[in-house]
């Protein structure tokens, strides 16, 4: 029998609970029986002696009871002991392996942290933006709630509609598909103060908000009922506002703030956290009291579903309120109601869903060389795990040292991957482009990261023990014996680790196809042709206060002041007038009627007809020629001219018929035709697709909004000098948005480029890491036919054909992987179609270039392994072994 | 005879003292006890099993299955090297606090103070 002592030194079987239970109440009987005989020696009697005997151990059943919990206690605690002297031992012996082995350590660990710092970033910015969208309670339930137009959209881009007041209202009153329906508008104020104006942005919204949103005001009070009715001018300052302006004093309760002209008492400070239901949004400054009686603007509105209740039944619901508030005469809205989740509407999500499945991609790519390369490991450990075998180690005592050592790796990678995933977002944040405002509140997600650590740690363990106990399971007499490493099993873990090459080499082939696609695209829209010079050209957009400039009339004779004074600056050379800066598309609503050509059945009746207002010169100006007719001759409403631009004029007519044709914008039985009298080539402001058709219209009636379009020589500032100039002639005005084309431009690009260099990151990462994957196989391989090749070699084969045997093999596998690869591009490729400027989805171009670099990077990590096969000394290979 | 109860924590380094000489199965220790106390402890015998599976935990003790002579199945307990020299110094600390004490109650009756012992 083993003592127990020989079994804790050997870490053999420990006793089950059931013996130990046994063992006291062995103890106890023993016990009794030796007293018994000890008192019957002194001469008692048999039942007396019994009697003494328990009343000198002590209550039987409670003495039983106090002793089993020791013994109990004591096991517990020797087996503790046990687990973590045995720990101790493994995590030491671990570190002395993993460091006698430093490349492959770092190669794993370096493999690992890349993997889970990526993953870690990108789904950190998916949870914040995307499912987190909304920082209120049940976010889940959280909607907005949009109109569009009901016979839908042709513009290609999204088109929503805040819904009139009396709508909105009607959608209180009687919906029951939502538990709250909170309304909301939201614009930029001038807080007007002797020392520093300033444009702050502020929101308006019923005192019920706060709630819904899970705030409250942190001082003061919020909007009372009565001042609701009344229209009181009381406002709440955010808690921004409140320390950078007031000092973060109590005494500013009370005090009175001027906004826009009219002077508000100030209740209370609303805390940061609150905000309006889109990430992408400047947090308010100034929380004002919503009047939802005036329905002059449209509102936004945001609601909290009732449990259980669908977005389409609450859509159809809404409907069928909008439809009976007396706002469409008929009782059919022509708008349609959309209930959406925030996360949908943050502009970033395409890419962001795109970047998610690259960087999944980049995970697996380095989970399967986790897992090949512990393969690799318990490969050449084969003997040393055998030799532990036969000297009796147990299974459970390898597979406990194999765990220990790739948990010590495991959490090393999740360590570094930490830092990486935060210096990776920190990097992402900072080098986003501008309008992609949202990324700002992304931060390390916590969730995000326990489960790239936990699928790291559970890939490295699953292949480690995997490996090990294949190895440890082989006959040892087999493993003792020299040279037997070509068994079957290790023909089998070859196998494996050829397959996970070859799906490395395939993920990375989708991910260099996709990328290739993204940056064709970026380079085909850089070089597109705008149909107009952006150079030296300038937006300036003044904000003019309807209240002071209610009339056509004044707002004509503001603008044409300003350009006079703009052409006397001393850069300017032109200045011209249009509805719209570049950038933005302005549309007619309606139905576009050709004049003989029928109308189209059942036409949209409000489909969005791309228009732009501009001054005659405004063609010249902006460099967009006409390639027929002229600019507009008579900007009269009574002559009604519009030019068309080619892709209108191309879409209706054979080239030169357009002119002298009449066309019509008809918005409910309402519109007066015009007559076409240019045509103007393609022009894409927006840096979109200039083919779009469009028409232009003299401006007549210039809006608060119209932008004051000026040509410029290069050289200085000019935002200065337009500012001060404007300040000049309207000292109350707040100070206009100045923005160049070219920057503009490139802005657009941005979006654009931050994605492609995102993927171009992960493409990169993923490439190295099937790279450094395929060198392992090849090394191994090369290892393993040593032999056969010092044979070869003294057999006369020469260098070429040795390298060839080597290059071979590593070309096969990445062609293998490059044909899995692209035909998973194929089909993958069609989901990115939206990011695509002029490339087809399956640009033969893209897909070469996928294959190509695959190929290259086969060949770069075949080098080191074809020169160790070609040193390989014939005597010593044959000889060795 | 008055029975003394045993102080708490001083039937520990009783076992220990006990197993210092030889390993022993619980109820010789028990025998032994009541042999070199002369039978003037006051002692239930189950509370000696807990000390010692309390000792066992510690690591003080080590226990393995033995048999007696009159060939019956007993769990005899072992000093470890660390119970003796846990037992050197729990012994010194508790003569030094036994003089004490007792220097103490028969100075009480001296006038001069005593003299602390160090």
């Amino acid at each position: 029998m083993i003592r127990g002592g020989v079994r804790r030194a050997f870490r053999l079987a420990l006793r089950r609970r059931d013996r130990w239970e046994r063992e006291v109440e062995d103890e106890i009987k023993l016990h009794l029986a030796l007293r018994v005989e000890q008192l019957i020696a002194q001469g008692q009697n048999a039942d007396d002696a019994y009697a003494e005997a328990i009343r000198r151990f002590g209550p039987l059943s409670q003495s039983r009871a106090r002793l089993l919990a020791a013994a109990r206690h004591r096991e517990h605690q020797m087996q503790r002991t046990e687990f973590l002297s045995d720990l101790r031992q493994d995590v030491a012996f671990a570190f002395r392996t993993l460091r006698r082995q430093k490349g492959w350590t770092a190669v794993t660990v370096l493999t690992l942290a890349l993997g889970i710092g990526a993953t870690t970033a990108v789904f950190s910015v998916v949870s914040s933006l995307l499912l987190h969208a909304v920082p209120y309670p049940s976010p889940d339930r959280v909607m907005l709630v949009e109109q569009q137009p009901g016979m839908g959209n042709n513009t290609g881009i999204r088109v929503s509609m805040n819904p009139p007041p009396a709508v909105v209202r009607a959608w209180r009153a009687g919906s029951h598909t939502f538990d709250t329906l909170e309304p909301y508008r939201r614009s930029t104020v001038s807080l007007r103060t002797d020392a520093d104006p300033a444009e702050i942005s502020a929101s308006w919204i019923l005192p019920s908000f706060a709630a819904f949103a899970g705030e409250r005001p942190i001082r003061g009070r919020l909007f009372s009922a009565a001042e609701m009715e009344n229209h009181a001018r009381v406002a709440l300052v955010s808690e921004g506002l409140w320390r950078t302006r007031y000092g973060a004093d109590d005494a500013t309760l009370g005090r009175t703030m001027t906004l826009n002209d009219s002077t508000y008492t100030i209740i209370g400070v609303m805390p940061a956290a609150l905000r309006l239901p889109s990430a992408g949004w400047d947090p308010s400054d100034v929380w004002l009291p919503l009047d939802i009686q005036n329905n002059r603007v449209g509102l936004h509105v945001v609601g909290r579903l009732r449990a259980g209740a669908t977005t389409v039944a609450a859509a159809r619901e809404l409907d069928t309120l909008s439809a009976h508030s007396g706002v469409a005469a008929d009782g059919q809205s022509i708008f349609q109601t959309n209930v959406i989740s925030p996360a949908e509407r943050i502009g970033f999500r395409d890419s962001l869903l795109m970047l998610t499945a690259a960087v999944a991609l980049v995970l697996l790519v380095a989970c399967a060389n986790v897992a090949h390369l512990m393969l690799a490991r318990a490969a050449t450990r084969h003997r040393e795990l055998a030799i532990r075998a036969a000297l009796g180690a147990g299974r459970v005592r390898i597979f406990r040292q194999l765990a220990t050592e790739s948990l010590l790796l495991t959490f090393a990678g999740a360590a570094a991957g930490v830092l990486f995933g935060w210096l990776g977002l920190r990097a992402m944040v900072a080098l986003r482009p501008s309008q992609l405002v949202e990324l700002s509140v992304a931060h390390l997600d916590r969730t995000t990261l326990v489960v790239t650590v936990l699928l790291a740690v559970a890939s490295g363990l699953a292949f480690s023990v995997i490996g090990g106990m294949q190895s440890s399971r082989h006959s040892t007499n087999e493993a003792l014996k020299a040279g037997s490493l070509a068994t079957s099993h290790a023909r089998g873990q070859d196998r494996l680790r050829s397959l996970l090459v070859i799906s490395e080499m395939a993920l990375s082939a989708m991910l260099i196809v996709g990328a290739t696609l993204l940056i064709r695209s970026i380079i085909n829209m850089q070089r597109s042709d705008r149909g107009f010079n952006p150079k030296g050209l300038y937006a300036i957009t003044p904000q003019l206060p309807v209240k002071r400039f209610p009339t056509t009339a004044a707002r004509t004779e503001f603008f044409q002041a300003l350009s006079t004074r703009l052409r006397a600056v001393g850069r300017v050379r032109d200045v011209a007038l249009s509805a719209v800066a570049p950038g933005s598309r302005s549309f007619s609503v309606g139905t576009l009627e050709i004049e003989g050509e029928p109308s189209a059945v059942g036409a949209n009746p409000t489909a969005f007809i791309d228009v732009n207002s501009v001054e005659p010169r405004w063609f010249a100006m902006m460099g967009v020629r006409l390639v027929e007719g002229s600019t507009f001759t008579d900007t009269s409403k009574t002559n009604s001219q519009v030019i068309v631009n080619a892709a209108f004029a191309r879409k209706h007519w054979s080239p030169g018929q357009a002119l002298g044709h009449r066309l019509r914008v008809v918005y409910q039985g309402n519109g007066d035709w015009n007559t076409i009298v240019g045509v103007a080539a393609d022009a894409s402001p927006a840096g979109q697709n200039s083919s779009a058709p469009m028409f232009y219209q003299p401006l007549v009636d210039p809006g608060p909004g119209t932008a004051v379009m000026v040509r410029a020589d290069a050289g200085g500032d000019l935002v200065t000098p337009v500012r001060a100039l404007i300040h000049s002639m309207d000292p109350q005005m707040a100070s206009p948005s100045i923005e160049s084309t070219e920057t503009l431009l490139s802005r657009a690009l941005a979006g654009p480029r931050f994605t492609m260099l995102l993927l171009g990151a992960f493409t990169l990462l993923a490439l190295v890491l099937a790279g450094v994957g395929l060198y392992g196989v090849m090394a191994y391989s090369v290892a393993q036919r040593t032999r056969e090749i010092g044979i070869r070699m003294a057999l006369g084969a020469s260098q070429g054909s040795i390298a060839r045997i080597v290059i071979v093999r590593g070309v096969v596998l990445a062609a293998i992987g490059a044909i899995v690869g692209l035909a998973g591009a194929y089909w993958t490729t069609r989901l990115i179609v939206t990011m695509l400027y002029r490339v087809a989805p399956l640009d033969a171009a893209s897909f070469a270039a996928g294959a190509a670099t695959l190929l290259g990077a086969a060949m770069i990590a075949c080098v080191v392994p074809t020169r160790r096969a070609l040193a390989v000394d014939p005597i010593t290979a044959i000889r060795a072994d | 005879m008055t029975r003394l109860p045993v102080l708490k924590g001083t039937l520990d380094l009783l076992v220990l003292r006990a197993l210092n000489w030889t390993p022993m199965h619980g109820f010789e220790i028990v025998s032994w006890l009541e042999r070199a106390g002369n039978g003037s402890l006051e002692l239930e015998d189950s509370a000696l099993y807990q000390a010692v599976y309390r000792l066992e935990e510690r690591g003080l003790l080590q226990a393995d299955w033995g048999v007696t002579e009159n060939n019956r199945r007993a769990r005899y307990y072992k000093i470890t090297a660390a119970g003796r020299t846990h037992l050197r110094a729990e012994t010194r600390n508790w003569m030094s606090y036994a003089d004490t004490v007792t220097m103490i109650l028969t100075a009480a009756q001296d006038a001069t103070p005593p003299r602390a012992a160090t």
